[in-house]
């Protein structure tokens, strides 16, 4: 610690803003001449422009985890941890700096209270300096690597890995590359911004050195079609539109929160499934807009289910034209993935578009083209009381017979148990911990 | 964003329909004198991607017995891509038990192995024989292109699904096409359609049509097997009984050549010659001794649309599955004559629909309908009446 922690901005970012120029002034000052340089003011004393909008901020305490039933912000950055350390107390040391850190970030705040130290890295990479909390969630959950891995239990959790936490099947078409799949831990990050989104894991990351280290990373945005809109994919459809309602807490306990069938520490929790979904963009691009219409069993332009009119109005999956086919084909998008096409399984999906440029790959359908094609699509992020009366169940048919996999390679895999909220004084996965 | 850029044609519903309205009529309405006539459902089996992820399927058989990992009448389907999506590196045969609808995996090979040339890619070339033992063919590559092509063999598998030798020489070089075969037991004979022979790759083109250069080297091979008891089979004789066939590199479809086999009664071999895009007749190929050259053209262009597999209906009519559209076409062909084709892969992700979709046809044992593969959904599929 050095003088300057004892003058460390308590300040929230947007608070940072008051005294950013002041900072740059004195940080260039301090380049050459190697002394630790004090920052003169603490930006606390202007409440109007220190104190965040209520409505940037998402509260990251409580029963349940941030990020799950939260709606959904326009940005995110899911990442996955290996850990690496064989020591169990180097894990709880990292989840409690994790936690004050992400209850920190959360409020807007730095990761940790920022002095300033020439002669030191900084307590935060201060590159969302000046930016608002931005409904900045962090969700932490827990892969299997945690509990066993390699046939190991590193740190004495193998008996707590709960039944729920399967190791993910191999689905139907899976193509997942090693380095975006699996993981020991993880961390969705989701802002109304992506800059923050990403600072925040960037932070945890830095605090995690030598303890765990990052597998793999996605960044996804969804745009902001407006509060009561249901956004659209790159497919140019509304996708969401089934989801169970997050406002009927009902439902949710129904199909998301784990109850008393878990272990304790996952009560109130919730399983996290994460898929990378590359969509072959160049080959959807050249359908005819009927037959992605077919493929989705939805209208494009209204969100309606294929013979209705309205976004909201039911599917009707018994439904049958003059020739007596059906009118939401056998195999669309829409028929596979619903309840009843399910005995009543059900999901809340909360994926994320993702675009992360080009590259030479080749496509699995005929015409077979390979060529330079955009890697983008889908984040498929989705959270359920029981990923095997969940996605398993609901996706182990989709995964054969969905129209939509002529479109769609998964390239990256992952499944989390995410705990029981956080609370104040609590560090993430105390309670497990505790038991084992 | 100006409105109308959003706006979506509505005319494209309407075209969906006329679509689907001729796909789910024979395209020549006549008197039922054949097969396809009679063919009403399609039905989807079962998925043929295996656990590795290999897929787009191939060749299609049915089980003549039951021994080892396969029940009489299991259907046998196998994979030319891995999971790298890159034709020419597939290794696995599912086998799909119609009675307990459950598929399995017959078998895995290696990416490579000693004794096939450029590694292992299964194509349609394949068979099993009353004796047990699964024939199949491989034409490899590494990079989905036949730049990479290895010139391939013809592996023998136990009726575990485990390799046991494979065959390669000078005969053998791209083994392509359904195999057409005389199972006698202690003997066999099997005719293979060879489509590799020096063809370059997909980059390589004929300055003046503008296509991958066009070679005319492909045959059809007749091998004569004796299969000792308890012994896997040995070749005893090669006579190549057709050649000088068109042949040639293509970035999507890999490879074309002479691709189905079917064997009528009479001895004559029928083969589907897609560069000429038409059936020719080879005669005697039981016992000739020596080349027919490209034989004689028994129905050329019409309903068909680069002819690929084979299949012989029990009144003697072939079943050849279209490479250019979801067609089937049944031809008689003592006569010359085309009779039918029916859409039998509507799917509009390709175009024409089911372009590129379709490969491995077989009857079903009770010759009612017939087996065949979708390689833009990996299903095996079922057409009955």
């Amino acid at each position: 610690m050095t003088d300057s922690d004892e003058r460390t901005l308590r300040a929230t970012r947007r608070g940072f803003l008051v005294t950013t120029a002041g900072l740059i002034a004195v940080a260039g000052s301090g380049i050459g001449g190697g002394a630790a340089a004090a920052i003169p003011a603490d930006a606390k004393g202007t409440p109007d422009a220190t104190e965040p909008a209520k409505h940037d901020i998402e509260p990251f305490w409580g029963k349940h985890q941030s990020g799950i039933v939260t709606p959904a912000q326009t940005h995110t950055y899911f990442a996955s941890f290996d850990l690496v350390t064989t020591k169990r107390d180097e894990v709880i040391a990292m989840f409690r700096r994790w936690t004050a850190a992400a209850g920190r970030l959360s409020t807007g705040q730095t990761a940790e209270p920022l002095g300033y130290d020439a002669q030191s890295p900084a307590a935060d990479t201060g590159d969302v300096l000046g930016l608002p909390p931005s409904r900045l969630t962090l969700t932490f959950g827990f892969g299997p690597g945690l509990f066993v891995k390699d046939g190991k239990d590193r740190y004495g959790l193998a008996a707590h890995r709960p039944e729920a936490l399967v190791d993910m099947p191999v689905f139907a078409g899976d193509q997942l590359v090693e380095t975006r799949t699996g993981g020991d831990l993880s961390v969705q990050a989701c802002a109304d911004d992506a800059q923050v989104a990403f600072h925040a894991v960037r932070q945890l990351a830095r605090l995690a050195y030598d303890v765990a280290q990052i597998r793999w990373v996605q960044a996804g945005f969804v745009a902001d079609f407006g509060k009561k809109a249901t956004p659209r994919n790159l497919m140019g459809f509304k996708d969401g539109t089934g989801n169970p309602s997050v406002g009927d807490p009902k439902m949710m306990d129904q199909f998301v929160w784990v109850g008393s069938e878990g272990p304790d520490w996952m009560r109130g929790g919730s399983y996290v499934v994460a898929r990378r979904s590359r969509i072959a963009l160049e080959h959807w691009d050249r359908m005819n807009v009927g037959f992605q219409e077919q493929t989705f069993g939805r209208q494009k332009l209204s969100g309606a289910p294929l013979g209705k009119k309205k976004e909201y109005e039911p599917v009707d999956l018994a439904a049958t034209d003059h020739d007596a086919n059906l009118v939401i084909p056998e195999n669309s998008h829409v028929r596979l993935a619903h309840h009843s096409s399910n005995d009543g399984a059900r999901i809340l999906r909360r994926s994320y578009s993702y675009n992360d440029g080009v590259n030479f790959t080749a496509e699995r359908w005929p015409p077979w083209r390979q060529g330079m094609e955009y890697d983008a699509g889908l984040l498929f992020v989705c959270y359920q009381r029981d990923p095997r009366t969940g996605f398993i169940k609901i996706f182990e048919r989709m995964s054969k017979f969905d129209m939509m996999n002529q479109f769609v390679t998964n390239t990256g895999s992952g499944i989390f148990a995410c705990p029981g909220g956080i609370g104040k004084g609590e560090f993430i996965g105390q309670r497990i911990f505790e038991k084992a | 964003m100006p409105n109308e850029t959003r706006s979506l044609p509505g005319k494209s519903l309407l075209a969906l329909a006329a679509l689907v309205a001729v796909a789910a009529a024979p395209v020549q309405a006549q008197e039922p004198t054949g097969l396809l006539d009679s063919i009403h459902r399609h039905k989807t089996l079962t998925s043929t991607v295996t656990d590795n992820g290999d897929l787009n399927p191939y060749a299609v058989i049915v089980a003549p017995i039951s021994v080892g990992k396969i029940q009489k009448d299991d259907i046998l389907v196998d994979n030319f891509n891995n999971v790298s999506n890159l034709q020419g590196t597939g290794g696995t045969i599912v086998d799909y038990n119609p009675t307990t609808k459950k598929t399995t995996l017959f078998a895995k090979l290696p990416q490579h192995l000693a004794q096939c040339p450029g590694g292992i890619g299964l194509t349609a070339a394949m068979a099993m024989l009353k004796s047990g033992w699964v024939i199949v063919g491989s034409t490899p590559s590494t990079d989905g292109t036949t730049r990479t092509r290895g010139e391939g063999c013809l592996i023998v598998l136990d009726s575990n699904g485990q390799f046991v030798t494979a065959w390669t020489g000078p005969n053998i070089s791209g083994p392509w096409g359904n195999i057409a075969m005389v199972d006698n037991g202690p003997t066999a004979t099997l005719f293979v359609s060879m489509a590799g022979f020096s063809v370059p790759g997909p980059e390589v083109r004929d300055p003046e049509s503008g296509f991958p250069v066009t070679m005319k080297k492909a045959t059809v091979l007749r091998i004569e097997l004796s299969i000792p008891e308890g012994k896997p089979p040995e070749i005893k004789g090669q006579t190549v009984i057709a050649d000088g066939f068109g042949h040639r590199a293509d970035k999507d479809a890999f490879l074309i050549g002479p691709t189905g086999l079917a064997l009528a009664a009479d001895g004559t071999l029928y083969v589907s010659d897609a560069m000429e895009n038409r059936i020719v007749a080879i005669p005697d190929a039981l016992k000739r001794t020596n080349s027919a050259g490209t034989g004689t053209t028994v129905t050329k262009d019409g309903l068909l649309k680069r002819p690929l597999a084979l299949a012989l209906t029990v009144s003697g009519h072939l079943l050849a599955c279209n490479a250019k559209n979801g067609q089937a076409v049944e031809i008689d062909p003592v006569a010359g004559k085309q009779l039918y084709a029916q859409w039998i892969d509507t799917n509009q992700a390709q175009s024409p629909p089911g372009n590129g979709d379709l490969f491995g046809i077989a009857m079903t044992p009770d010759g009612t309908g017939f087996y065949y593969v979708e390689d833009d959904t990996n299903f095996l599929m079922e057409a009955a009446r």
